[in-house]
């Protein structure tokens, strides 16, 4: 409450996400493009894979274009393999720097994970091993990205079904290493930790104290699937095909209580996909989550104040 | 030049699976075989094999669904340039 200007007290209406500039978009998929442009009053940004347009045809990169010039962009890519003790690609980097100049995204974002080695394509993100070596490989390739893009990748962790091998540091040490060794920002992905954190047997609101608030601007939220493992155990697989679950929204409210960033939120949907209102609706309870923990953050300021 | 050769091992055991059976099988054997080092022998031989499962059967499945998108774009631009073609041969009569 406070007092207006004739002495009057006046109910202030706190709204504690629009204090903080928070936003929340939708990954674009083609599948559902007639929809998103029907609901753009709902949704602040799309987020692009970029990989699906460096050889695509000129109309389609045009396009893209003309989507950028009517609604925030970002482009979001999952191919360069940025996390290796090799070098990156100087041609994947080329193709990024390329659909920068000419999409102009917000920003542009990639994963710390290796995608190929010794000639052999993955063909999806991995986990490196997470050592000392693969912090310097990946703080170098990051360098480079940097230097030949022009602006530094948002880096997003990713999820996995095994815990890499000879690893010797925990997944939020390791994350923070390269954070700080690149100056990078973070893309926190919440299904990922999520997913992780019951494949890997940690506590993923103790992961979030552990990384950098600072460093968090952007967040993906998503659904997955249990699957069954070989030994009747189940293990949590990030597949994007399902609705964000009631455990990823508690972490967007923590990490909403705990940044001091202005936070971009993602909703990643790969498939099967449900009714628009659906996807409305997730993106409102993500909306909820943040005006949660914000809200939070503001009570905790006032207390230390 | 290990940690590079230790992620071409790990990309191989994800990807190939008889590379992975042979793994399974003697884990330290074939790391040594790709001139890992000792330290490196010893953690393999503490690989998390169900999860070495999992995630080989996913990265497959990415893979295969990754074909069958190339598949498609390329049949789509292959009927795409048929009709435009025709359409062009069309208008010139």
């Amino acid at each position: 409450m406070a007092e207006d200007a004739e002495g009057d007290v006046v109910v202030v209406e706190a709204d504690p996400m629009n204090a903080f500039h928070d936003k929340v978009g939708l990954g674009w998929r083609a599948d559902l493009a007639a929809e998103i442009f029907s609901h753009l009053d709902r949704i602040d940004l799309l987020e692009v894979i970029a990989d699906d347009f460096f050889s695509a045809p000129r109309r389609k990169v045009r396009a893209l274009k003309t989507l950028s010039s009517q609604v925030p962009v970002v482009l979001h890519g999952v191919g360069m393999g940025l996390a290796s003790c090799a070098p990156v690609e100087t041609k994947l980097l080329e193709n990024m720097a390329r659909l920068v100049e000419q999409v102009r995204p917000q920003f542009w974002s990639e994963h710390l994970a290796f995608v190929r080695s010794g000639g052999i394509e993955i063909g999806h993100l991995a986990a490196p091993p997470r050592t000392a070596d693969t912090v310097n490989g990946a703080a170098q390739n990051l360098s480079r990205a940097s230097r030949l893009i022009g602006s530094k990748p948002i880096m997003e962790n990713i999820a996995t079904l095994i815990d890499p091998p000879a690893s010797t540091l925990s997944e939020s040490a390791w994350i923070s290493a390269i954070l700080a060794s690149a100056d990078c920002d973070l893309l926190l992905d919440l299904h990922n930790v999520y997913a992780n954190g019951l494949n890997h047997g940690y506590d993923p609101k103790k992961f979030l104290r552990q990384i950098p608030s600072a460093r968090m601007g952007v967040i993906h939220i998503a659904g997955g699937e249990f699957i069954s493992a070989p030994d009747g155990r189940q293990r949590l697989l990030d597949d994007h095909l399902h609705d964000v679950p009631d455990p990823v929204f508690e972490l967007l409210e923590e990490a909403a209580a705990i940044s001091p960033n202005p936070l971009t939120v993602i909703l990643e949907r790969d498939g099967a996909y449900p009714s628009m209102d659906c996807l409305l609706a997730q993106i409102e309870q993500a909306r909820q989550a943040l005006a949660r923990g914000r809200a939070r953050r503001i009570a905790l300021q006032e207390v230390l104040v | 030049m290990s940690a590079r050769a230790f992620e071409s091992f790990l990309a191989r055991i994800y990807v190939d699976a008889g590379a992975r059976a042979r793994f399974r099988e003697n884990p330290r054997a074939e790391a040594e075989r790709a001139g890992l080092s000792d330290a490196e022998c010893t953690a393999l031989e503490n690989t998390d094999f169900v999860g070495l499962e999992m995630t080989a059967r996913s990265f497959a499945r990415k893979r295969q669904m990754k074909q069958q998108k190339g598949f498609l774009i390329s049949a789509t631009r292959l009927l795409r340039r048929f009709f435009t073609d025709r359409l062009a041969l069309f208008r010139r009569r």
